[in-house]
C-alpha cells in the first residue's frame, strides 16, 4: 500500500527490494494514480517535482520555483482551502541519499467535508424534530398545543410562525410566536378570524393541498394581519397543512427573510406532520372529555334538598379518580308532607358501567317515591324494578342500600325510619358522643324477587346524627401492612363529635380514611351524614356553599 | 400566609374565636358578613381574621387544649365564613384563569382556599378543586381548561416527595406551576430544591402571576436517589423494630393506632429529609411533634428510643443515620 510505504521511504530503506519485477509500472505513474497530490520541494521550499492530481488542485504549478512564485498560497499540515477546494494536507520529510526533500501530500476533502456537514445539518434537524415531538406530546388541550407549536417553530423554521386552527363554527382561532429580540423568547400572541375571511392560500391548506411558493400568498398573509410590520415583498412565506386523522387540524405558515430550502421544506412538513398529530390528539380528548363530562355530571351525586330540622352532610371519593364517578351513591328528595328520604347504597362492579347502574336506581327511586315513600315498601318496589332491568340487560347486577325517611318530631330532632337492602348497618352519634351501631340488615337489591327487607325506626335529638356509609370507608386498606380500617376505627373517629355539623363530619369521615390509606388505592368511598338541628334554624347560607366537586 | 392581625378586625376578633370553639357557623358568617357591610375590604376579613383564629386554632389543637374533632369543626365554620365572603363580593373576573388544589393527601384546605379567593378578589378567575385532589383527576381538569397557571399548596414537608410528583404531572401537561404553602419551608427553600416556582403568600402569588412570562419548573438537582428508595422499602419494617421494643399491651387499640401513625409520619419525615437533602426538614418535624406529644403527656424517651433503633437499622443510610444521630429531642 503506496501510503503504508511513505514511513518506510523517510527511514531510508531502499524501495527496490520491494519492487519485484521490472514490469511494473514506474513511479510517476504509481504517483499520479494517487488520489492525494504530491508536491516534492528542497528544504528552502523550491519545487522538484508534483503529482497530476497535485496540479489540478494547484495549476499554477511549476517545478524549480517555490509554491509563493507559481502564486499558490503556502501549505501547512492540517486542513486548508485551494482555491474553491477544501483539502488535507500531510508534510513528510524525505532523505534519500543523503539529500533532504519535502513531500506535500494533499488530499481533496471537499466531497467528504460537504457530506459532513449535510450530516450534521440532518442530524440537527432530526434533533429539532425529536424535541418537538417529545414537547408537542405534552399538552392535551388544542390551544395549548398550538401555542407549543409555534413557540417551538420559532427561530428553527422562520421569524414568525403562525398556527390557523382549523375552523369551528365558523370561526377560526390562531396562534403566532414572534422572535424575540436576541436570547429573548419568542413572542406568543393569538386571536380569532372568520372563517370565510381566512386567506385563500389557508383555505387550500386546511383543504390539504399545500400553497406553492408565491409572491401573492405574502400578500394575503399581510392583508390578513400576520406579518406585523414586515414587508411582505422582503420575505419568504411558507404555508403547509397540519394533518389530522380525518381531515387538516389547522394550517402552519412561516415567514423568514430568505426562503427555505428543500431540506428546510422537508423539516417544515415534518414538524407539520407532529404538530398536527398533536393538535388531533387534543381534539380527540376535548371530544372524549366532553363526553365524559356530560356523563360525570348525570351520574354524579345531587346536591340534597333543604329541609326544614335537617342538616346533610356528604363525602365522596369514587375509587377511578380521573372520571370521579362511581358504584357509591346517595342522596334525599323532600317529600310533599314536610319529611325527607335519603338514601346510601352501592352497586356491584365499578368504574363507568356500576355508575350508570346507580343511575338507573337513582333515577328508580326518583319515579317509584311519588307512589310510594315507606322506606321497606319503597325498596321492595325498586327491587322489582332493578330485577326486571338487569334481567332484560342480562348483565346479573345488583345492589345494596340503605333507605331512610326523616320526619322532624314535635318536640324537635328527627325521627328515622331506615330500611336496608343487605347494607353495611349505618351508626348514630350521639348528643352525649357515644356512639350506636343500628341493628340493621336484609338482602341485596336485584338478586331475589321477594328479598327481607330490615327496617327500623329511631330518635335523633336535636344535634345527634346518623351516619350512612359505604364499604369502602371499613374495608378501605392503610395502616403498617394494608389491614382493613373496619368499623371499630370508624366508631372511634366519631365518638366525641357530636358538636360537629353534618357536612364537617362527613369530611372527617373522608379525611381519616384518606390518612389510614396513606396514598393506597382504594374502593368507592360514600358518607352521608343526616343530622337533627333546631326546625328553625336558617339555612340561608346553604346555597352559598358551591359544590367543589362540580369542578 | 399571612396571619397577621388586622387592626380593622382586631375588635371582632375575640367573638369570631368563640364562634369557632362553639361550631357556631351561622354566628361566624354573620360576624364576617357584617364586617363587609361595615366598609372591611373582604381582604381583610379572609386575611386578617380568617387566617389568623386558624392559625391560633392550630395552636390550641397542638397544646392539646382543642380536641381533634374541635380544630375540625372550627375549620369548617371557617371554610364556610370564606365561601359566605366570596359569594357576597364577587368581582367580575377580568384576567386570566387559575386553578388552585391541595396536593393528594392533603386535608388542609383552608390556606390554599384564602389564596384562592384573594387572587378572586384581585380579578382572576379562580377555580379552587379543594382538599386532597387527586393527580389524575387534576391533569385531566388542566388538559381540558387551559389555565394561565396551576397552584399547588402543600401543609406537610413529609409529603414532598408526593407533591414533587404532582408538579411533575402538571408540568407534563405544559401548564406553568407555582407552589405555596409551609410543606415547601417556611421561606420555600424546598421548592427551590425542587426547581419551581414558590408565592410566600397570596399577595406574592398574585404578583407572580401578573408577570408577561411565568418562569417554568427548572430541572431540579438528582432527587430521590438510592438511600430516599431504601427509606421508602423499609418504612414498614422500621415501624415494626420499633413496636417490638414498645409494651403494646399498656396501650389501648386507639394508642396504638395512633403511635403506629406518629412512627410512619417520623419514618416520612425522614425520608423527605433525604430526599431534598436537608436535615433541617426532619428538624423542624422532631420539634413540632415534641410539642405535641409533650402536651399530651406521652413521654419523649419513646421518641428518643424510636431513633435510637432506626439508626441501628440505618446504619447503611448515611444521611438518614446522621440526621437521626443530630437531631435532639
Amino acid at each position: 500500500m503506496p501510503a503504508a510505504a511513505a514511513p518506510d521511504w523517510s527511514a531510508g530503506t531502499p524501495s527496490a527490494a520491494r519492487r519485484a519485477s521490472a514490469i511494473l509500472p514506474t513511479a510517476d505513474a504509481l504517483v499520479d494514480g494517487f488520489r492525494e497530490g504530491v508536491v516534492v520541494t528542497d528544504p528552502a521550499g523550491v519545487i522538484r517535482e508534483f503529482s497530476r492530481p497535485a496540479a489540478r488542485l494547484m495549476p499554477g504549478l511549476v517545478v524549480g520555483r517555490t509554491l509563493a512564485g507559481c502564486g499558490e498560497g503556502p501549505l501547512a499540515p492540517g486542513e486548508l482551502t485551494l482555491g474553491e477546494r477544501r483539502v488535507r494536507c500531510r508534510r513528510v520529510e524525505l532523505t534519500v541519499a543523503g539529500t533532504t526533500s519535502i513531500a506535500w501530500y494533499v488530499e481533496d476533502v471537499t466531497d467528504a467535508v460537504a457530506r459532513s456537514d449535510a450530516l450534521l445539518a440532518e442530524r440537527g434537524r432530526a434533533r429539532f424534530l425529536a424535541t418537538a415531538s417529545q414537547k408537542l406530546g405534552n399538552p392535551l388541550h388544542e390551544d395549548r398545543a398550538a401555542r407549543a407549536a409555534v413557540r417551538l417553530a420559532v427561530p428553527t423554521l422562520g421569524e414568525v410562525a403562525v398556527v390557523v386552527l382549523a375552523p369551528r363554527r365558523g370561526r377560526a382561532r390562531w396562534w403566532r410566536a414572534t422572535a424575540g429580540e436576541g436570547e429573548a423568547p419568542p413572542i406568543v400572541d393569538g386571536g380569532v378570524q372568520p372563517a370565510d375571511e381566512l386567506p385563500p392560500a389557508l383555505d387550500e391548506a386546511m383543504r390539504g393541498a399545500e400553497p406553492s411558493a408565491a409572491d401573492w400568498l405574502a400578500d394575503q398573509l399581510a392583508e390578513a394581519g400576520w406579518l406585523g410590520d414586515r414587508d411582505p415583498a422582503r420575505v419568504a412565506v411558507r404555508v403547509v397543512t397540519l394533518p389530522g386523522s380525518a381531515s387538516a387540524t389547522g394550517a402552519l405558515l412561516v415567514v423568514r427573510s430568505h426562503d427555505l430550502d428543500d431540506h428546510d421544506m422537508e423539516m417544515l412538513r415534518g414538524f407539520a406532520a407532529r404538530a398536527g398529530a398533536a393538535l388531533d390528539a387534543a381534539v380527540l380528548y376535548r371530544d372524549q372529555a366532553e363526553v365524559a363530562d356530560t356523563l360525570q355530571a348525570s351520574l354524579s351525586p345531587t346536591e340534597p334538598p333543604e329541609v326544614g330540622g335537617v342538616q346533610w352532610g356528604a363525602a365522596y371519593r369514587p375509587a377511578q379518580s380521573s372520571l370521579r364517578i362511581g358504584g357509591d351513591f346517595y342522596g334525599a328528595h323532600e317529600l310533599s308532607d314536610g319529611g325527607a328520604l335519603f338514601y346510601l347504597g352501592d352497586v356491584s362492579g365499578k368504574g363507568v358501567d356500576a355508575a350508570v347502574f346507580t343511575g338507573q336506581i337513582r333515577q328508580g327511586l326518583q319515579a317509584l317515591r311519588r307512589i310510594e315513600a315507606e322506606p321497606a315498601r319503597l325498596l321492595t318496589l325498586l327491587n322489582h324494578s332493578v330485577l326486571e332491568t338487569t334481567r332484560a340487560h342480562g348483565h346479573g347486577r345488583f345492589a345494596t342500600m340503605v333507605l331512610g325517611r326523616a320526619y322532624p318530631g314535635p318536640g324537635g330532632g328527627l325521627s328515622l325510619t331506615l330500611a336496608s337492602g343487605g347494607h353495611l348497618p349505618p351508626v348514630v352519634l350521639r348528643g352525649d358522643g357515644t356512639v350506636e351501631t343500628v341493628d340493621l340488615r336484609g338482602m341485596l337489591i336485584g338478586v331475589v324477587p321477594d328479598p327481607r327487607i330490615a327496617s327500623v325506626t329511631l330518635q335523633l335529638a336535636p344535634g345527634e346524627t346518623c351516619l350512612l356509609f359505604s364499604d369502602g370507608v371499613t374495608e378501605a386498606r392503610g395502616g403498617v401492612r394494608g389491614e382493613q380500617f373496619g368499623a371499630h376505627r370508624l366508631v372511634d373517629a366519631l365518638a366525641g363529635c357530636q358538636r360537629m355539623p353534618a357536612p364537617a363530619l362527613a369530611e372527617r369521615v373522608e379525611q381519616v380514611i384518606g390518612d389510614w390509606l396513606g396514598g393506597r388505592n382504594h374502593d368507592d368511598i360514600a358518607v352521608f351524614a343526616v343530622r337533627a338541628v333546631a326546625p328553625g334554624s336558617p339555612a340561608r347560607h346553604l346555597h352559598a356553599v358551591p359544590d367543589r366537586r362540580s369542578a | 400566609m399571612t396571619a397577621v392581625l388586622s387592626p380593622t378586625v382586631r375588635e371582632a376578633y375575640p367573638d369570631y374565636l368563640r364562634c369557632l370553639d362553639a361550631a357556631d357557623e351561622h354566628g361566624a358568617i354573620d360576624l364576617a358578613l357584617a364586617l363587609i357591610e361595615g366598609g372591611v375590604p373582604a381582604e381583610d376579613v379572609l386575611l386578617g381574621l380568617v387566617a389568623p383564629a386558624q392559625a391560633q386554632v392550630g395552636e390550641f389543637w397542638q397544646r392539646n387544649e382543642w380536641s381533634v374533632a374541635q380544630e375540625h369543626a372550627a375549620t369548617h365554620v371557617s371554610e364556610r365564613v370564606v365561601a359566605a365572603v366570596a359569594t357576597t363580593v364577587r368581582p367580575r373576573p377580568h384576567r386570566d384563569r387559575i386553578v388552585v388544589a391541595c396536593m393528594d393527601g392533603e386535608w388542609h384546605a383552608l390556606p390554599a382556599r384564602l389564596v384562592a379567593e384573594v387572587l378572586r378578589l384581585d380579578g382572576w378567575d379562580v377555580t379552587f378543586l379543594g382538599a386532597s385532589v387527586p393527580s389524575p383527576h387534576l391533569v385531566s381538569y388542566l388538559h381540558r381548561q387551559d389555565p394561565r397557571a396551576v397552584l399547588l399548596a402543600c401543609a406537610l414537608p413529609m409529603r414532598l416527595p408526593f407533591a414533587y410528583r404532582a408538579i411533575e404531572a402538571c408540568r407534563r401537561t405544559d401548564v406553568p406551576v407555582l407552589v405555596g404553602g409551609r410543606g415547601f419551608g417556611t421561606d420555600g427553600r424546598w421548592a427551590r430544591t425542587l426547581g419551581v416556582p414558590f408565592a410566600a403568600d397570596a399577595r406574592a402569588a398574585s404578583s407572580l402571576l401578573a408577570a408577561p412570562v411565568l418562569a417554568g419548573v427548572e430541572e431540579p438537582a438528582p432527587l430521590g436517589d438510592a438511600e430516599y428508595a431504601g427509606l421508602v422499602a423499609a418504612r414498614v419494617e422500621l415501624i415494626d423494630l420499633v413496636l417490638e421494643r414498645l409494651d403494646l399491651s399498656r396501650y389501648s387499640p386507639a394508642q396504638i393506632d395512633a403511635t403506629v401513625a406518629d412512627l410512619g409520619y417520623i419514618v416520612d419525615s425522614l425520608a423527605a429529609a433525604v430526599y431534598v437533602d436537608d436535615v433541617t426538614l426532619f428538624g423542624e418535624f422532631v420539634s413540632w411533634l415534641c410539642t405535641v406529644l409533650a402536651s399530651r403527656g406521652v413521654p419523649l424517651h419513646t421518641v428518643g428510643l424510636t431513633f435510637d433503633v432506626m439508626a441501628d437499622r440505618l446504619r447503611d443510610f448515611p444521611r438518614a443515620h446522621a440526621y437521626l444521630r443530630s437531631t435532639a429531642v
